[in-house]
């Protein structure tokens, strides 16, 4: 085995030792992150997961000196380059930040000023730091665009950041943060509100420009699968204390702290469904930094807690493997020995046999029109334009089955449910739901089936009333749709609220009282209010942390196997789908890609895009291999989508079509039935789809030396 | 094998206004020898190196020991540096050679690595020293073997073919005209994944080719 090579010199860049951060508060301080040490070198990228709150911003705040003007560093030392940051002038500080250290944040558009031009943007760097003259900031800002892949490089300088879409602004952002060349990148949650396919693109980017630059980057965000394929080393914090840090491969293959181990259940694995694994959430929640247990802050929530871990905070230890736990009882912990605590209720999941069709769709079509702003516009000369939203779905959801509707953002799932659920009507097309046709919008509808027809958002904050209690939410749809006579509607909302596992307590609470968690639970709560037949899931758990989300998924899973109900289930994460879902619809842009079982969907024969999309999910299996399938370009506009498969422009299989592809895009393709409902949209006869290797691969552990 | 692939990127680096007590613990602190000055967004202004520290004799004498305690507190890195014009610098596109050829020829030990005046990194002893070893194949396992062999054409051609005979492969390589012995050649292998006596056999069935060492171990 060979051993690593280096070369140049390679110690840390950053190094954090005991450092203890504190925001000053009416009534005193809290300290929101306590002894927390680590060190990241040149070239490597240190990973920093935990859930919401634990601190892992503030960290990176911190090494900046962003933390306002309550927040300080209380303790330790935070060493850059050999040199204290702590305590040095705000002068020394911003020279550094503008020179060695540069910042990648979630949302592009709030890094980009929105009302210079890109390459104005991109040229201040270099001419305010380096004091370079236009010409040669242009030249250079050029090819750093060219560096992340920006297509038509110089054409993109004179744009405004509102004029390329969310992947390319973070690459603008990218280039610019790699201008100066820094020593330190320090990057949070730099692709969690990109699409899958952008944020694989992205993430390839990242670790190539991390070889290149030698530069160190510490990667924070909450998802594991991003880790395990990005970083090289990772810490795992949790409320305020880094509780274990190791490389990637030792933390994913042998967890030991069981925090980290907690979170590894949390998550589904891409392949697993509902009938064959679990998810375990971590019960109880993340404590507040003023109220944090005296002893091991994961003590409370630890299924191995002890005697001892409630007296006595543990320090981090170096283990025989290297990893550094922050557990008293690390070496004694087995996780294949786990047993679910007896306070986390799980689902019977039992498979249900497909009952009578609840929901036909045919044929559906969903246009918006788009006015013009010409003159001619204005006077009805020019013919209308549409925006192709929706374009023949046809799809059939049985009773008591749950579908899964997955595609990149601006594909058509949102206005596919919300054309359902009669918040838009439909432009052609059938849509029958329990024998009652449903294609106008809700105003046209009966009651009986608004009450049968139900839905769950993505932002719980968004679509409760503020001034509302929550027992008032959740009985409204009871009244409104008379399901339960009004003496018993208390006792009905405290029955759900139980079902939700909120207890009765809650019935007064404020929306703003309540955490994001709680918050989707009442949400969910008041959609099964009125006992809907059909339950729509939009996004349900995308803004969740991960122990969170398994919560959600459990209660929802509970929920259809004790009522029956059947859902049609948004998400953009392919695993939490397959996990979840019976049968899978694959979208693009408007139209049906693929749809069938879930494990017929994920594994060949598969639809170009569907293989695609499998290839871009990041997989928390720091061993599993990829194949490397990135689509160019970003989705065409639905206002003039491509002729003859939607698909064709960046289908990167399409010369295996007939006719070289010819016939792609000029004739729509046919539906081949590949069996047990399996269908795909596809050219390539399916000899040929069924030839694909699967996508993900776990590959066993090898590294023998090729010369 | 290029300045820009062993050189040490992200040099630890000061401004011109850091007091020297605050380089000496930069200094001794991460174990370096040289300590890039830079201004203006990372041009090099001058270099520091251990010698620069040392006190001068000839400017203290005068001086009582409180006057000597104001003027070594007062003292910035861009007082005591060595002027840009003095430090010998290196582009990241020079050969190491060249660059090791600097440090022998100036008798330095390190050189600042710029490009249009920018610092990107430093290449020191040390690093040349890494690269050397890189090259002779030292960090990966196999058998280290020395051939020597007359100084013409084709003699290399006959190694090279038994190599390929075999399969092997070479993950590192050196070749230099045999000290006192004008008119041969010695050339270093290293063949991962082989006996000695495997690469014993094969090889001393050369013409006109002898091997001088052959080891496992290094």
């Amino acid at each position: 085995m060979a051993s690593e090579i280096t070369y140049g010199h390679t110690g840390p860049v950053l190094k954090l030792e005991d450092v203890a951060i504190a925001y000053k508060v009416r009534g005193g301080e809290i300290e929101a992150v306590q002894n927390v040490s680590f060190e990241i070198n040149r070239g490597e990228s240190h990973g920093i997961v935990g859930e919401s709150g634990c601190g892992k911003s503030t960290v990176a705040w911190a090494i900046v000196n962003f933390l306002g003007a309550n927040g300080y560093v209380k303790r330790g030392s935070v060493k850059f380059l050999g040199q204290e940051l702590v305590g040095k002038r705000g002068e020394d500080l911003r020279r550094l930040r503008g020179d060695q250290i540069a910042m990648v944040y979630q949302d592009p558009m709030q890094a980009l000023n929105p009302s210079m031009r890109l390459g104005d943007q991109l040229k201040e760097v270099l001419t305010v730091h380096r004091g370079l003259s236009n010409a040669e900031a242009e030249k250079r800002a050029i090819e750093m665009l060219e560096r992340v892949y920006m297509p038509d490089a110089a054409n993109v300088m004179k744009r405004f950041p509102h004029q390329i879409s969310g992947g390319q602004q973070q690459r603008v952002v990218i280039a610019m943060a790699l201008l100066n060349n820094p020593a330190l990148l320090i990057m949070d949650e730099p692709t969690t509100a990109l699409d899958v396919t952008v944020e694989a693109a992205v993430l390839d980017l990242i670790a190539e420009l991390r070889r290149e630059f030698d530069t160190a980057i510490m990667y924070i965000t909450h998802n594991l699968g991003v880790v395990a394929r990005v970083c090289t080393k990772v810490g795992v914090m949790y409320a305020g204390e880094m509780v274990e840090r190791g490389t990637v491969e030792q933390i994913f293959k042998h967890p030991q702290h069981p925090y980290t181990q907690g979170l590894m259940r949390c998550v589904p694995k891409l392949g697993a469904d509902k009938a064959s694994s679990m998810l375990y959430p971590i019960r109880g929640r993340v404590p507040p930094p003023n109220s944090r247990p005296i002893g091991c802050i994961f003590g409370p929530r630890c299924d191995y807690a002890r005697e001892r871990c409630r007296l006595e905070r543990p320090q981090p230890r170096i283990m025989s493997n290297g990893v550094e736990v922050r557990c008293h009882f690390a070496e004694e912990i087995d996780p294949a020995q786990w047993q679910p605590h007896e306070d986390i209720e799980l689902p019977t999941v039992h498979e249900v046999a497909p009952g009578e069709p609840l929901l036909k769709i045919e044929h559906l079509k969903k246009y918006y029109e788009v006015s013009g702003t010409t003159l001619k516009d204005l006077l009805g000369l020019t013919p209308k334009r549409y925006v192709k939203a929706v374009e023949d779905a046809t799809f059939t959801v049985r009773q008591g089955r749950t579908l899964g509707v997955v595609g990149e953002s601006g594909c058509g799932k949102s206005t596919l449910i919300k054309t359902i659920i009669g918040l838009e009507n439909s432009t052609d097309g059938k849509a029958e739901f329990m024998g009652f046709d449903i294609t106008g919008d809700i105003s046209s509808r009966d009651l009986a089936v608004i009450k049968e027809l139900q839905m769950v958002f993505q932002n719980p904050d968004s679509t409760m009333n503020p001034s509302y209690t929550v027992g008032q939410q959740i009985a409204r749809p009871m009244l409104r749709f008379k399901t339960v006579p009004k003496k018993q509607v208390r006792q009905e909302v405290i029955k759900l609220l139980q079902a939700m596992r909120l207890g009765e307590n809650y019935m007064d609470r404020l929306p703003r009282q309540l955490s994001g968690g709680e918050k989707q639970r009442v949400g969910i709560a008041r959609a099964l209010a009125s006992h809907p037949n059909l339950v729509l899931c939009d996004e349900p758990v995308s803004a969740l942390d991960v122990s969170v989300q398994a919560a959600i998924l459990n209660l929802l899973l509970d929920l259809q196997s004790k009522l029956g109900t059947t859902m049609v289930f948004i998400a953009h994460d392919l695993s939490v789908v397959r996990f979840f879902s019976d049968d899978v619809a694959v979208m693009y842009l408007g139209q049906i890609m693929e749809i069938g079982p879930a494990d017929a969907i994920y594994a060949p024969p598969y639809h170009p895009y569907t293989e695609a999309l499998l290839s871009a999910v990041p997989i928390p299996d720091p061993t599993a291999e990829q194949k490397h399938i990135r689509l160019e370009g970003s989705v065409p506009s639905a206002l003039d989508p491509p002729s003859g498969c939607r698909f064709h422009t960046r289908c990167p299989r399409r010369h295996l079509a007939p006719e070289e592809g010819a016939v792609c895009a000029t004739q729509i393709p046919p539906w081949q039935e590949i069996g047990n409902g399996h269908k795909i949209f596809c050219h390539i006869p399916q000899e040929i789809l069924r030839t694909f290797e699967p996508v993900i691969s776990i590959k066993e552990k090898d590294e023998s030396h090729v010369s | 094998m290029l300045v820009k692939d062993i050189m040490t990127r992200h040099p630890i680096m000061a401004a011109s206004d850091t007091p020297v007590t605050e380089v000496q613990s930069i200094m001794s602190q991460n174990g370096i020898r040289h300590l890039p000055v830079v201004g203006d967004g990372k041009r090099l202004q001058g270099l520091i190196t251990r010698q620069r520290l040392a006190l001068k004799a000839d400017e203290l004498g005068s001086l009582n020991v409180w006057e000597i305690t104001r003027h070594i507190s007062q003292l910035r890195a861009g007082q005591i540096m060595l002027k840009r014009a003095q430090v010998i610098t290196v582009t990241p596109n020079r050969t190491v050679e060249r660059a090791a050829a600097l440090l022998t020829d100036y008798k330095i030990s390190g050189l600042p690595v710029v490009e249009e005046e920018i610092v990107v990194g430093i290449i020191t002893e040390t690093d040349l020293l890494r690269a050397f070893q890189i090259m002779l194949g030292l960090p990966m396992s196999g058998v280290r073997v020395t051939v020597r062999m007359p100084n013409r054409k084709g003699e290399f051609n006959k190694l090279s073919s038994v190599i390929a005979q075999n399969g092997w492969g070479v993950t590192g390589m050196g070749s230099f005209p045999t000290p006192r012995n004008p008119g041969k050649y010695d050339l270093v292998l290293k063949i991962p994944d082989v006996s000695v006596d495997e690469v014993q056999e094969a090889l001393s069935s050369i013409p006109d080719q002898t091997i001088v060492d052959i080891r496992a171990a290094v």
